[in-house]
C-alpha cells in the first residue's frame, strides 16, 4: 500500500522550504538596484572578502575531511576507552560556535594557553614569540576552529556509511590478498567517497557563512564576506543596506556556483 | 600497532577537551595573564554574576530553549509528510528536490534572510520571537526531512498495510502503527534541530535585531567588553543544555 | 506566498505585546508631569543598551529597574546590546513598514552617528525634554549638552553620561608614558611592536585616528561645523602619512590591527602591548577590579587634549510605552542615580548635571565621592577636553582610513 501524503500535508513545508528561502532570496534581489551593484561590485575589499571565505571554506573542509577520515577509521577499531572518545566526538557537535570560538582564542593566541605552554618549556621568550594563529592574515585559527568542529561531523557520517556492503568488500579484498592498506585505498576509500564528498559540501558551505567565528578570530583585513556584509546592513547609514544584500547575494551565487553541480552529481543516483 | 589505537584514542580525547579548560580555567579565575600557565587568584565573581538577576542568564537561557523547542517542533511536524513522500514513494524529478531541500543547508543564510528582514518588518516580526524562529526553520527544517526520509525508507511497510486491511484509516494507521515505529528517528531529529537552533548566533541577531535576548547573544555582549570571566562563564552555561540534550537522545 | 503572509502575519499581531498605551507623543508634550506619571503607571520599558559590563547591567537593573518599580509599577526590561546601531537598523525597519505606534524599543542608550540617523531620518520622539523634573539641573547652554557629536540635540535625547578618551599604562613596566600625540609618535618608533590600535569603524580605534586627525590638522578648531571636503582632504593626507608611518612600528608591524577594543585590552592586560585607551575612563578600575589588569594600572589624559562626548537616552518614535519611558528617563537623570553611578563601585560615569545648577550642598556630594587609583579624575580630564567631530567627518575619517592605511 502506498499512500503518498496529500498535498495539503506537503504545504507547510513547501512554504518553509520556498516561501522562507526561496522567498527571501526573490525579496533580497529585490531590494538590490542597478546604482547598488555598481558601488558593490567594483569595491576591491568586496573580493578580497570573498576571497577569504572561500580560502576558509576550502581549507576548512580538507583539513575536515582528512581528519574526519582518521578519526572514522579510528572509531571503527575497538579498543579501550572507544566509547568515551566516541561519546566526546559526538558531544563536540552539539557545543556552539560561537563558544568553542571563545576557547579556541583562549587556547591559540599569542598570549593563550599554547603560548604560555610554549614559554613555560623555554621555547619562546615573549608571546610574539609564538606563531600568530588568531586574527591573521590567513585565518589560521578560523581554519583550526571548522576543522576541530567539523572533523567529528565528518566521521559521524562516515561511520553511518561504513556499514554493511562496505565490510564484506574489504573482507573479499584481504581474503584476496590485499593488505591493510591496499584494502583501504582500493575499496573503502572509493566506497566513502560519495559520503565524505557530502558532508564536505555541507561542511564547505558551513565554513562559507561563517559569520560569528571570524568575527571572533579574524583580522580587520581581509574580512570575511559574511562579516563585511552584515557590517553594511547594520551600518547607521542606512543606503548601505542595499549593498550589504547585494554582498550577501554574491556570496549566496559563489556558493551555488560551486557546489551546486556537485550536489547534483550527488543526487544522480536518485531517479 | 596495538598500543597506537588507544594511544590515538587518548590523543583525540584531549584535542577535544582542550578548548574547553581555558574556558572552564577563566570563569573562576580572578586574572590571568601571561606567562601564568594556571590562574594565580581565584574568585567566584563571574558565576555570582552570571546568575544575578542583572547578568539576564535566566531569560536568556528560557528564551534560547523555548526558541529551540519551538523550531525543533515545528521543524518534525512539517517534516513528516515530505518525509513519508521521499521516503517511500519513488517519481520523478525526486534526485532533483532532494538537491532543493538540501540547498538552504550549503547556502550562506544571509541573502535570504536580509530579503526577508523587510517582510517580516512589515508583518511586525523582527524583534519577536515567532519571527527568530521563522528564521531558525530555514537551517533546521532540512535536517529534519532527511533524518525522517531515511528512517520512512527502512520503514518495513507490511505493518501499515496489515492495519489497513483491518479497517484502520490512514490517520490511525499513522498514529498507531508508523508513528511508533520511527520514534527513535523522531527523537534524533527532534534532538538535531533542537541544536542546529540552539547554536544560532547571526540568525538571532539579523531577525530579533538583539530584542530577542538568546545566550549567545549575552555572550558576545561580554566578549565585546573584554570580560573573559563572564564570557567563561557564560560559554560553560550555554553549552550544558546541548549535552543533557545529548545525553538524553542516545540513552533512548 | 499568499497562506504563508495571512499566517504570519495573524501569528504577528498575536506577539505584539501591551497594547499602545502611550504612543501617542503628540499627546504627551506639554502636559503636566504628574499626569504623565499617573499615565506611566504600571508600564513596561524595553530599554536597549551597551551590555559589555557586569556594573552598568547591575546598575541599570537593580538600581534604577528597582527605583522605576517600586516608586511607579514600570517594569524595566533591559536589554543588553552588543551595538546600538543594529537596534537603529531594526527601528528603521519598523518605520519603513508603517509600524508607528508600536514599536519593540521604548528607550535606547545612543549618541554621535546612531543619533544622527535616527534624528535624520525621523525616528526619535522629540520636544518633550523640558518637562522631566530632573531636566532642571541640566546646563543646556552648554554646547558639550546641547550638541551631540556637533548635531543640535533639539529635544530629542536627555542627556546620561559624560565620557572623555584616556590612556592606560601599566607603572610598573613604563613609568612615564608619553604625554601628547607628538611625543606618543615618537614613542612608538622608540619601542617597536609595542603599541596598536583597533581598525576603524571599530569604535575607539576610531577615536584614536581621530586625536591624530586633530594634531595633524592642528588642533580641532578648524574642523568644527559641517564636513568640509578641502579642510578635510589636507588633515587627511597628513594623518594618514603619519599613520603609515609608524605602522611598521606597530603590534606585528602593523600587518594585523586588532578589530576590537577589548582584543587591544586583552594584549595590554597581557603585556603584548604597553598602552591601551578607551572612551570611558571608568572601565580601567572595573578592569582592575575583575582582576585582568594589575593593579599598578594608571589612567591619563593627554597635555593636548582628549575627546570627550556626552551619552544620551532616546525614544523612539514608535515606542508603545513612551510615558514610562520618559519616568524612565527622568529616574536616569535624577541626581540620586547619577550620584550612584558616579560612584568608582558603582560604575563610575561622570555626572551631566550642572555643578553650578546643582547647588553647592549637592556638588559637595559629588566632590566627596572616592576616587579609583587607576581611574584619573573625570575633572581633571575634562580641564583639556576636545569636542567631537560631526558624524559626516567621522565616517569619512574611517572610510579615509580603511582604504589609506587598513588595506597598504
Amino acid at each position: 500500500m502506498r499512500t503518498a501524503p496529500p498535498l495539503w500535508a506537503l504545504l507547510p513545508a513547501l512554504l518553509v522550504l520556498a516561501g522562507l528561502s526561496g522567498g527571501g532570496l526573490a525579496l533580497a534581489l529585490g531590494r538590490v538596484g542597478w546604482a547598488d551593484w555598481a558601488a558593490v561590485l567594483p569595491d576591491g575589499r568586496v573580493w578580497a572578502a570573498l576571497g577569504f571565505s572561500l580560502w576558509i571554506a576550502l581549507a576548512s573542509s580538507l583539513l575536515a575531511a582528512v581528519l574526519g577520515l582518521a578519526l572514522a577509521m579510528l572509531l571503527r577499531q575497538s579498543f579501550r576507552g572507544r566509547r568515551v572518545v566516541g561519546g566526546m566526538v559526538a558531544a563536540s557537535l552539539t557545543l556552539p560556535h560561537a563558544v568553542v570560538a571563545v576557547g579556541m582564542l583562549f587556547l591559540l593566541s599569542q598570549s593563550g594557553w599554547l603560548s604560555r605552554l610554549a614559554f613555560a618549556l623555554g621555547l619562546t621568550d615573549a608571546p610574539a614569540d609564538f606563531p600568530a594563529l588568531t586574527h591573521d592574515g590567513w585565518g589560521l585559527g578560523i581554519i583550526l576552529h571548522y576543522a576541530w568542529k567539523e572533523a567529528p561531523f565528518v566521521a559521524l557520517v562516515l561511520l553511518a556509511a561504513l556499514r554493511g556492503r562496505i565490510v564484506e568488500q574489504e573482507q573479499a579484498a584481504r581474503s584476496l590478498g590485499a593488505g591493510a592498506w591496499g584494502a583501504f585505498r582500493h575499496v573503502t576509500l572509493p566506497a566513502l567517497a560519495p559520503a565524505l564528498l557530502g558532508a564536505s559540501v555541507i561542511t564547505f558551505g558551513f565554513a562559507l557563512g561563517a559569520y560569528e567565528v571570524p568575527l571572533i578570530l579574524g583580522t580587520h583585513d581581509p574580512q570575511a564576506l559574511p562579516v563585511l556584509a552584515w557590517q553594511a546592513f547594520a551600518d547607521a547609514d542606512l543606503t548601505r543596506q542595499p549593498q550589504a544584500v547585494a554582498m550577501a547575494l554574491l556570496l549566496t551565487g559563489a556558493a551555488a556556483a560551486l557546489l551546486l553541480p556537485l550536489l547534483f552529481w550527488l543526487a544522480r543516483g536518485t531517479p | 600497532m596495538k598500543r597506537l589505537v588507544p594511544l590515538s584514542g587518548a590523543a583525540v580525547s584531549l584535542l577535544l577537551i582542550l578548548p574547553l579548560l581555558p574556558l572552564i580555567f577563566r570563569s573562576i579565575a580572578h586574572g590571568w595573564r601571561f606567562p601564568d600557565l594556571w590562574p594565580q587568584q581565584f574568585s567566584l565573581r563571574a558565576w555570582a554574576f552570571a546568575f544575578s538577576s542583572g547578568a539576564g542568564t535566566g531569560p536568556a537561557l528560557a528564551e534560547t530553549v523555548i526558541i529551540a523547542l519551538m523550531v525543533a517542533l515545528i521543524s518534525v511536524v512539517v517534516a513528516l509528510p515530505p518525509a513519508q513522500l521521499i521516503g517511500q514513494h519513488n517519481f520523478r524529478g525526486k534526485g532533483l528536490l532532494l538537491a532543493l531541500i538540501a540547498l538552504p543547508l550549503l547556502l550562506p543564510p544571509f541573502a535570504a534572510l536580509m530579503g526577508l528582514h523587510g517582510l517580516f518588518a512589515r508583518l511586525h516580526l523582527t524583534g519577536t520571537r515567532t519571527g527568530v524562529i521563522l528564521a531558525h526553520l530555514i537551517p533546521a527544517l532540512p535536517y529534519a526531512i532527511f533524518i525522517l526520509a531515511a528512517l520512512f525508507a527502512r520503514l518495513d511497510r507490511g505493518y501499515v498495510a496489515q492495519a489497513r486491511s483491518l479497517g484502520a484509516s490512514p490517520w490511525q494507521a499513522f498514529v498507531r502503527v508508523t508513528l511508533p515505529m520511527i520514534r527513535p528517528g523522531l527523537m534524533l531529529a527532534f534532538a538535531l534541530t533542537f541544536l542546529v537552533s540552539w547554536g544560532q548566533y547571526a540568525l538571532t541577531l539579523m531577525i530579533g535585531g538583539g530584542r530577542v535576548e538568546t545566550l549567545p547573544l549575552l555572550l558576545f555582549s561580554t566578549l565585546s567588553a573584554g570580560r573573559n570571566d563572564l564570557t567563561g562563564a557564560l560559554g560553560l552555561i550555554y553549552i550544558l543544555p546541548g549535552l543533557i540534550i545529548l545525553a538524553l537522545t542516545v540513552r533512548k | 506566498m499568499r497562506p504563508l503572509l495571512i499566517a504570519t502575519a495573524l501569528v504577528g499581531s498575536l506577539s505584539l505585546h501591551a497594547q499602545a498605551e502611550t504612543a501617542d507623543g503628540a499627546a504627551l508634550i506639554g502636559q503636566d508631569w504628574a499626569k504623565i506619571a499617573e499615565m506611566a503607571k504600571g508600564g513596561e520599558v524595553n530599554f536597549f543598551h551597551w551590555g559589555g559590563s557586569d556594573t552598568i547591567n547591575r546598575y541599570i537593573v537593580e538600581n534604577i529597574g528597582g527605583r522605576l518599580q517600586a516608586e511607579y509599577g514600570i517594569t524595566l526590561n533591559s536589554v543588553p546590546v552588543a551595538d546600538a546601531a543594529e537596534v537603529v537598523a531594526l527601528i528603521a525597519a519598523e518605520k519603513q513598514v508603517g509600524n508607528v505606534d508600536a514599536g519593540t524599543v521604548d528607550l535606547i542608550w545612543i549618541n554621535g552617528e546612531n543619533f544622527k540617523a535616527m534624528k535624520a531620518e525621523g525616528l526619535a520622539f522629540c520636544g518633550y525634554v523640558e518637562t522631566l523634573p530632573a531636566n532642571a539641573l541640566v546646563d543646556w547652554t552648554d554646547a558639550s549638552i546641547a550638541h551631540d557629536f556637533g548635531v543640535p540635540v533639539e529635544g530629542c535625547e536627555v542627556p546620561w553620561n559624560r565620557a572623555q578618551f584616556a590612556f592606560a599604562h601599566d607603572s610598573a613596566t613604563l613609568a612615564e608614558p608619553p604625554q601628547d600625540i607628538a611625543a606618543l609618535l615618537d614613542w612608538i618608533k622608540a619601542n617597536p611592536g609595542q603599541f596598536t590600535y583597533p581598525a576603524p569603524p571599530d569604535f575607539t580605534g576610531s577615536v584614536f585616528v581621530r586625536h591624530v586627525f586633530y594634531h595633524a590638522a592642528g588642533g580641532p578648531a578648524a574642523l568644527m561645523g559641517p564636513f568640509d571636503q578641502a579642510k578635510y582632504d589636507a588633515a587627511a593626507a597628513k594623518t594618514w602619512a603619519i599613520l603609515n608611518e609608524i605602522e611598521p612600528f606597530l603590534w606585528r608591524q602593523g600587518k594585523t590591527y586588532p578589530t576590537t577594543v577589548a582584543q587591544l585590552n586583552d594584549l595590554f592586560a597581557n603585556g603584548e602591548v604597553a598602552l591601551t585607551f578607551n572612551y570611558d575612563a571608568a572601565q580601567f578600575g572595573q578592569a582592575v577590579d575583575a582582576g585582568i589588569y594589575p593593579d599598578t594600572v594608571r589612567s591619563y589624559g593627554l597635555a593636548d587634549g582628549t575627546i570627550g562626548n556626552t551619552n544620551y537616552t532616546l525614544i523612539p518614535f514608535n515606542s508603545p510605552n513612551k510615558a514610562a519611558a520618559m519616568v524612565a528617563q527622568d529616574v536616569l537623570l535624577s541626581w540620586e542615580a547619577q550620584l550612584a553611578k558616579a560612584d568608582p563601585a558603582v560604575w563610575g560615569a561622570a555626572t551631566v548635571l550642572s555643578m553650578d545648577q546643582a547647588g553647592a550642598e549637592l556638588a559637595a556630594q559629588f566632590q566627596a565621592l572616592p576616587q579609583h587609583p587607576s581611574v584619573v579624575s573625570p575633572n581633571e580630564l575634562a580641564e583639556l577636553a576636545l569636542p567631537e567631530l560631526q558624524a559626516d567627518w567621522i565616517a569619512a575619517i574611517e572610510r579615509g582610513w580603511i582604504a589609506e592605511v587598513g588595506q597598504k
